[in-house]
């Protein structure tokens, strides 16, 4: 989800089995070193993630994003209406609402009932879409009743006609095969007279529900005729009938009845109309073709709109059924690893708290960046130009530019930060990446008042005449839980430039490289990636850095049974603890000057 | 403007009118019908917002005590922001020839974009409402709700807690992440948090610290 700018993501451990961290925590700090993290990268969209997605495994110390949780259905419950409906109905009537809420087929939104009745209310009624006009009278359909839509609308095909139930549906079947296996005994009498099957297959194309049921009958009946003739299927087995005994005495006695038991007749496809088979008739795509040149595109419908209906086959406005609302689900998570419940929802529907939750944001720092306020930046400026917000879209290449990198620490212990970044960062734009102090320590999350009451921290004071005293090695400001550090960025060119972006020489920067690289990313996006041109890819003139963060901290070593409680009154054992993951900031879009 | 009060104090006038509950109200805002307009406290009306509070129900309120109630048509919560440029329109309906307004419910910190146009019955809490955002009437907007920016949300349309919508109309492109609105222990002081800015608080979360910052 597009965020705007500066924003920060977090990877996910489970981004690489063979990544060592997932294996087993410890110092590699060789193995960390050689490692590296593109954000540019395809792979890295599946990887990041904000901080409020994520969860984190108490059990296992670690991060847990949205692929590495296994997902379990509480319940299911109609979006629209807000009802919960249960799961054998999802099982039998499919995971649409069975109430009274539809979706518009032409634009998605939720339709209203409206009455067609002088006065505003009473028969008949309608479905109506309050964005596109569209309604049910488009397609001849009114129903009796402002409740219980999808079961009327089930009875109703599109023009008003009625939907025969499957018994019905049945009976005419049965009548119809009676009827053309008397026929072809007539066929068989007087062979002379002209073959009258084709005549009834014309007299209407089935539907697409009709041949479903045609299909599914006939499928029916095959399975049965296959089931009884086959004597090995577990299924059948039963050792208190005399069937079984004799199947097991003749497996054991000589061969005298072998294979006299009549083969069962192989399995065969369905043959007719009445057993849902369809064959492609070209004077239906030439009544279509007829039907467009007649009626126009206007007609048709958009791939997308077809796909969301029920049958995928239709091609005209006029065959489009209301779409009942699509159910969602409330679930709870588990970590894959070991199991562990991560979140747990409330069962009720229209309860928005959790029983259980375990997030990310409470045991991994927070980590932000943002622009240094001028007035720290420029000595000469007045104080009033810093009103003008900076500007994270236009970030001009080649100028030095000044961000503070704030860390803030959800744990009830001081936790010690290491950063650590490519000095340039991966991508076809390269910039300059420089963090003035990447050791550092963060206080512990500790009550708010001890920040109002102890006076031993005290912040370190930045007036206008400490302007431009940026030192290296050490940190710009910190609080109670915060510390925040200076990072220097020279956003890098977007056409290579020599000396800056090495690896692209001038001579491989197209001729059009004048043009903003959005522009020029229709054609890029679709290009491999691995393909090393001077052409940019889409946004890969956002500036994003790649951040390796480790903490190291002592925490009691059953911190996780108590729950997160305050670890100032426990005695108990300390252990060391560390995490490592890699953050990337989104800094904003390099512009071309 | 008729509407903006002629108040002319010798005390340095700033950018918003503070109430006793904590209210902030731009002097630049125009809102008509001040005595249907409900604000929770710490609520933030921004400049160039639009509240039309005089579109109230015209059917008689029951009353027990027998006198006139004064009808509400625009209720506002605690620590509400709606910002620059924002209409704030209650839902009407057509019945039998005659206007219908139906009042509007907007809950407990939820951010309004700028330049949206709101006429939804019921805003529930949690809510984050991005730029340009269109909601026509009778909506319902469940808790912890994200809208991203230039959304149309069409009439009667009941968007579910937990969902983030998008587009025109608007369709649930996804859930929010079990971390919404949480601004987590590390919200400290400096600047800070993700998503909320140069600020001090979380999309979704509490805004008492965006109100507070707001001057």
């Amino acid at each position: 989800m597009a965020q705007p700018f500066p924003y920060t993501y977090y990877t996910c451990d489970c981004f690489d089995s063979n990544n060592p961290l997932a294996s087993k925590r410890g110092p590699q700090p060789l193995e960390e070193d050689e490692r590296d993290f593109d954000p540019h990268n395809p792979r890295s969209n599946y990887t990041l993630y904000p901080l409020e997605q994520l969860l984190y495994c108490e059990d296992c110390q670690q991060i847990r994003c949205p692929r590495c949780v296994a997902e379990e259905t509480i319940n299911w419950y109609c979006p629209s209406c807000l009802f919960e409906v249960p799961s054998s109905v999802v099982k039998s009537d499919g995971n649409r609402c069975t109430r009274n809420c539809f979706n518009c087929p032409v634009c998605t939104s939720p339709m209203t009932t409206n009455s067609l009745d002088q006065h505003g209310d009473g028969p008949p009624y309608i479905l109506a879409c309050p964005y596109c006009k569209w309604s049910t009278v488009e397609i001849g359909i009114e129903v009796e009743k402002g409740t219980g839509i999808s079961a009327q609308l089930a009875k109703i095909a599109n023009g008003g006609h009625p939907i025969p139930s499957l018994k019905e549906r049945d009976k005419e079947r049965e009548r119809k095969k009676e009827l053309e296996s008397r026929r072809r005994e007539k066929d068989a009498m007087s062979p002379t007279q002209d073959s009258p099957t084709t005549d009834t297959e014309r007299d209407s194309t089935p539907s697409h529900d009709d041949l479903f049921y045609n299909l599914s009958s006939f499928y029916k009946s095959q399975i049965d005729a296959q089931t009884p003739s086959n004597p090995f299927s577990s299924a059948e087995i039963n050792f208190s009938s005399p069937s079984a005994y004799s199947r097991i005495m003749s497996m054991y006695s000589s061969s005298s009845r072998k294979n006299k038991r009549s083969k069962p007749a192989p399995a065969r496809d369905a043959a007719s109309i009445l057993e849902g088979l369809s064959i492609h008739d070209p004077s239906n795509d030439a009544q279509a073709i007829e039907r467009i040149k007649r009626e126009g595109w206007s007609t048709t419908l958009q791939p997308s709109q077809k796909l969301a209906q029920p049958d995928p086959t239709i091609r005209f406005s006029d065959e489009l059924r209301p779409l009942a609302t699509l159910l969602c689900t409330k679930r709870s998570k588990r970590c894959r690893s070991c199991r562990h419940i991560l979140s747990k929802p409330e069962n009720k529907i229209t309860s928005t708290r959790y029983k259980i939750k375990l997030l990310a944001l409470n045991h991994i720092p927070r980590i932000s960046m943002r622009a240094l306020p001028s007035q720290y930046t420029q000595s000469s400026s007045a104080p009033s130009a810093t009103a003008t917000p900076f500007a994270y879209d236009a970030l001009k290449p080649g100028i030095p530019t000044h961000f503070l990198l704030h860390i803030s620490n959800p744990l009830f212990d001081p936790i010690r930060v290491t950063l650590a970044t490519p000095s340039t960062t991966p991508g076809k734009v390269q910039s300059r990446v420089t963090i003035l102090c990447p050791q550092f320590e963060v206080g512990a999350n500790t009550d708010v008042w001890d920040d109002a009451l102890a006076s031993s921290l005290s912040p370190i004071k930045h007036s206008a005449q400490d302007a431009g005293q940026i030192e290296a090695g050490k940190i710009w400001d910190r609080g109670r839980n915060w510390t925040s550090v200076v990072v220097e960025v020279v956003p890098g060119f977007l056409d290579g430039v020599p000396g800056l972006a090495s690896s692209i020489g001038p001579g491989a920067a197209p001729p059009t490289s004048t043009n903003d690289g959005r522009k020029r990313s229709g054609t890029g996006a679709l290009r491999d990636v691995g393909e090393d041109d001077g052409d940019l890819n889409y946004d890969e003139d956002v500036l994003e850095i790649p951040v390796f963060v480790r903490l190291e901290f002592e925490a009691d070593v059953n911190a996780e049974e108590r729950g997160l409680g305050d670890s100032r009154g426990s005695k108990g054992e300390r252990e060391k603890r560390e995490e490592a993951f890699w953050v990337v900031v989104g800094l904003g879009r390099i512009v071309e000057i | 403007m008729s509407s903006r009060p002629a108040a002319r104090r010798p005390a340095p006038k700033g950018e918003y009118i503070e109430t006793d509950s904590g209210n902030k109200v731009s002097r630049r805002s125009a809102i008509t019908g001040t005595a249907n307009i409900m604000l929770g406290g710490r609520t933030v009306i921004m400049a160039d917002v639009v509240l039309r509070g005089d579109l109230h129900s015209t059917r008689p309120v029951p009353s027990s005590s027998g006198k006139d109630v004064t009808p509400t048509s625009i209720s506002i919560g605690r620590c509400t922001v709606i910002s620059t440029g924002s209409v704030i329109k209650p839902p009407c309906k057509i019945s039998r020839g005659q206007t219908h307004y139906y009042p509007i419910k907007i809950s407990d910190n939820v951010f309004v974009g700028p330049n949206c146009t709101i006429s939804a019955i019921s805003i529930s809490s949690h809510v984050h409402i991005g730029a340009n955002v269109v909601i026509q009437p009778f909506a319902i907007i469940k808790e912890n709700v994200k809208i991203l920016p230039n959304t149309v949300i069409p009439a009667n349309m009941i968007i579910a807690s937990g969902s983030v919508v998008g587009g025109q109309p608007a369709r649930v492109v996804g859930e929010v992440g079990e971390g919404w609105g949480v601004s987590g222990g590390g919200s400290g002081g400096g600047l800070g948090v993700g998503g909320g800015g140069e600020e001090k608080w979380v999309e979704g979360g509490d805004l008492r610290e965006l109100v507070r910052s707001i001057k």
